[in-house]
């Protein structure tokens, strides 16, 4: 009963979420005529595609332009473009939330598809990779280094972690990528002519056919993308699971374990860290969106094939309904994400339970 | 309430990282303020997006002190300017105005280009005419072109100016003219027969500073060292006749403090101008996130009810958009103006602070001074404002410093998509640049790395003042020292 009304709630909050940003993104569409822009495309081309098939069976090309006339005047009523924007409204969310958002301007997906779903979703299991692979980097690595340091406050390693934190907040994502090609591709190449890491993609040119050396040449290509995250995210997990780890330490009941002798192991393990880690997971969550926003730049930077390095391609190729599909499908793993991570919670935290 | 600020001040002051974060500070507002006063509003359009403006710098190369390490000497990018003639000869229906430059010239490189420019020529009757004489250090002398003011017109009075805005600018490294004299000389002087496609995708500069190596039908070119004269003379028809400027560059391999980028602008003016954009952005952001965050957190909390629950849902809706997703849609959608990156940065941003800041004020409303407002007569408006606000305001002042850097870092990372405003250079739509031009590939470094480490100074300074308030405002954190 607790657990299901608890996550029946978090549920709709994410729910109501991604309406939110569907209800938005269709507002700003329609009030900046970008869908009467992208309807019209889609209509055109139907209407092209129907008239080469018709062109077979009808000769007269004024009687095949007399039926042509009247389908795009019908399909122009279907797709609703007689309406004014705010009343297709319904209409076009559902479109975005089916991803039927016609073809792409000039984005094909690596089987040669023009579909935006297509496109963007195969893309996807890339992105996840990269994603989850970082974050559980830096999660693992954080609460390690967090714990350790939270129990020992105040020492130089205390003061650098602060610091260290401080810069891997302060440093934008894509830069430290940058950096990261140009020392460990760039100027390794200069200096001793091979490359350390390769510079982007995701596989070697060809790509290995052996299947294990294919997965370890995707790892081989991922090491730099994924460093690249480790730093952005890992400052920030490790400071607040030491400031947590810090405030839980100096409870009382943590005291009376030490007072009783309990093995210090023991005390970190079962009275600091049992109450330490809901908080610190919460703060994980509520990092999801940045890191996702970070996982967009590190791809764009290392030419890493997914949703982020497409986003990078729409936007200067000026492809709107890629961009849609992209901000909608990236509110949908934000918001998935967002729900495991709440089970997890409710998993570590017995106060939810009951 | 000075007391309590003294006191906060001195809690504040004691930690390292408050005093490099204030040294920062102080730093990055200096420059800012220097920039407000001797840079133009419109520098990014004006100057910044103005190609001509730079056609005369080296385009994407490193500083000048990258020479300074050893290796082959590289030129110095060196600008000629003559207002006035050196010598001035007349003959029965003409007077000639001689402009000579010297150059000593003993880098161990070409030059990457040269051109020559001519400013404001104002005549009465015939148009002046410009020659431009090359003599190098072996005594050979050069006739590399020739220009002519175009004629008046029957429609004008004199006086007629020419070459004002722009001046007229000859690019003597991609000029056919100047080709066909180098190939004279090549024939004349080392007996070489070369075409000029040749000499023109060797580059003019490499015959006319060098000396031409013949090995195995391989050409090769070595420097000439020595010193080189150029000359100018315009030849004037009419006692009025004046001539503005003489104006050659010779186009180095280096460029002032920080290089170029590949349209031969000035990093270093670039990245100045950054500074008052950045804190901008950060300032106005962070304010206006911190008072509705604050405002929305007071009044949901102390208010209650209805209130309380619209602003709590709201809140807890919005703050759990994922932000560069839609940042990148609006900006996209909306147009790619700085104020639309600065509202939607804060429509999205206010809701951790409201929510952190009602559950604060919830503890506050139930204090005796509140009681005793209330019991007073107080109203709603004032006891919000006098009593509430007080008791949260450390707390948010310390987020009012740690957002700042958060909408620095978005507008970079905005910029570096290819969404930044074009009207206004930002640190991340010049690194962008870079890394679009292939500058990583290629270790365009000069380009790519000071950018973002101004944009991680600028808000790393926020983090160490945020990070230095922390003992003040939570002082649970105050026992370990």
């Amino acid at each position: 009963m607790g657990i299901a009304r608890t996550l029946t709630i978090r549920a709709v909050t994410l729910i109501a979420v991604l309406i939110l940003v569907l209800f938005m993104v269709v507002t700003v569409l329609g009030a900046t005529g970008l869908s009467d822009k992208l309807l019209g495309a889609i209509v055109n081309e139907r209407v092209r595609a129907e008239r080469q098939s018709l062109a077979q069976s009808i000769r007269d090309p004024d009687e095949l332009n007399r039926v042509m006339e009247a389908r795009e005047l019908e399909l122009t009523k279907l797709y609703g473009l007689d309406l004014p924007w705010y009343l297709r409204l319904p209409q076009m969310a559902y479109r975005v939330l089916i991803l039927d958002l016609g073809n792409a301007r000039s984005l094909k997906s690596f089987k040669g598809s023009r579909v935006i779903a297509d496109i963007v979703l195969e893309r996807l299991p890339n992105t996840l990779l990269l994603m989850t692979s970082a974050i559980a980097i830096s999660a693992v690595l954080g609460l390690v280094v967090g714990v350790k340091i939270g129990t020992n406050p105040g020492t130089r390693k205390d003061r650098a972690l602060s610091y260290f934190s401080a810069i891997s907040f302060a440093l934008p994502t894509w830069w430290t990528g940058i950096l990261l090609i140009l020392t460990c591709a760039f100027w390794f190449q200069m200096t001793f002519g091979f490359k350390l890491f390769p510079p982007g993609g995701m596989y070697s040119t060809p790509p290995p056919a052996d299947p294990w050396v294919a997965a370890l040449d995707v790892v081989y290509h991922a090491a730099l993308p994924v460093l690249t995250l480790v730093v952005a995210l890992v400052g920030s997990y490790t400071y607040t699971a030491r400031t947590i780890v810090l405030n839980v330490a100096q409870e009382d009941f943590v005291t009376v374990a030490r007072a009783k002798g309990v093995p210090e192991k023991l005390v970190e393990r079962r009275y600091i860290m049992r109450v330490a880690a809901p908080p610190i997971l919460t703060n994980i969550i509520i990092g999801l969106a940045g890191s996702i926003g970070g996982a967009i730049l590190t791809e764009a930077v290392f030419n890493w094939p997914g949703m982020g390095t497409l986003y990078y391609q729409a936007i200067l190729q000026l492809d709107e309904a890629v961009i849609i599909a992209l901000t909608y499908i990236f509110t949908l793993v934000y918001v998935a994400g967002r729900f495991i991570l709440e089970v997890l919670y409710i998993a570590l935290d017995p106060r939810v339970r009951y | 309430m000075s007391v309590r600020f003294r006191e906060a001040w001195s809690e504040f002051w004691v930690s390292g990282v408050s005093k490099l974060g204030v040294a920062f500070l102080i730093a990055l507002s200096a420059i800012s303020i220097y920039v407000l006063v001797s840079y133009p509003l419109d520098f990014g359009l004006r100057r910044w997006n103005n190609p001509p403006i730079w056609s005369d710098n080296p385009k994407a190369v490193p500083p000048a002190w990258t020479t300074s390490f050893g290796g082959e000497s590289v030129v110095e990018h060196t600008t000629f300017l003559a207002t006035e003639p050196t010598n001035v000869t007349e003959s029965a229906k003409s007077r000639t105005l001689t402009y000579e430059f010297s150059i000593d010239y003993g880098y161990d490189g070409f030059p990457s280009f040269t051109s020559l420019s001519v400013t404001n020529a104002t005549f009465h009757t015939r148009a002046p005419q410009f020659t431009l004489f090359f003599e190098r250090p072996d005594n050979a002398t050069l006739k590399l072109l020739r220009e002519v003011a175009p004629a008046k017109r029957s429609e004008e009075e004199p006086p007629v100016t020419r070459w004002t805005e722009p001046p007229r600018r000859v690019y003597l490294s991609g000029d056919d003219r100047v080709a066909s004299a180098i190939q004279s000389f090549l024939s004349r002087d080392f007996e070489l027969k070369v075409s000029r496609d040749l000499i023109m995708r060797v580059h003019p500069e490499l015959p006319l500073f060098g000396v031409p190596k013949q090995e195995n039908e391989t050409l090769s070119w070595e420097v000439l060292k020595g010193t080189y004269h150029i000359r100018v003379e315009a030849e004037l028809f009419d006692s009025r006749d004046t001539v503005g400027e003489i104006k050659y560059v010779l186009g180095g391999g280096v460029f002032g403090m920080m290089g170029t980028d590949s349209l031969g602008r000035d990093l270093a003016v670039g990245l100045i101008f950054g500074f008052p954009v950045a804190l901008f952005i950060g300032f106005v952001t962070s304010t206006l996130t911190t008072v509705i965050g604050a405002a929305g957190g007071v009044a949901s909390g102390y208010l209650g009810g209805k209130v309380d629950l619209i602003i709590q849902r709201a809140a807890d809706l919005v703050y759990n958009v994922p932000l560069l997703p839609i940042l990148i849609f609006f900006t996209f959608a909306v147009g790619r103006g700085l104020w639309v990156i600065v509202v939607i940065l804060v429509a999205f941003g206010w809701p951790g602070l409201a929510i952190i800041v009602r559950s604060m004020v919830l503890q506050v409303r139930e204090s005796q001074f509140i009681e005793a407002a209330r019991s007073l007569g107080a109203s709603r408006r004032w006891i919000m404002f006098r009593h509430v606000f007080p008791q949260v305001a450390p707390y948010v002042f310390s987020q009012l410093i740690f957002y700042t850097p958060s909408a620095i870092l978005s507008e970079a990372a905005l910029s570096f998509l290819g969404l930044g405003d074009p009207s206004i250079p930002t640190w991340g739509q010049i690194l962008q640049l870079g890394f679009q031009s292939g500058g990583v590939y290629v270790g365009w470094w000069w380009w790519i790395v000071p950018p973002g480490l101004l944009i991680v100074v600028t808000a790393v300074t926020f983090v160490f003042l945020a990070l230095g308030m922390e003992p003040v405002v939570n002082p649970r954190l105050r026992r370990m020292r």
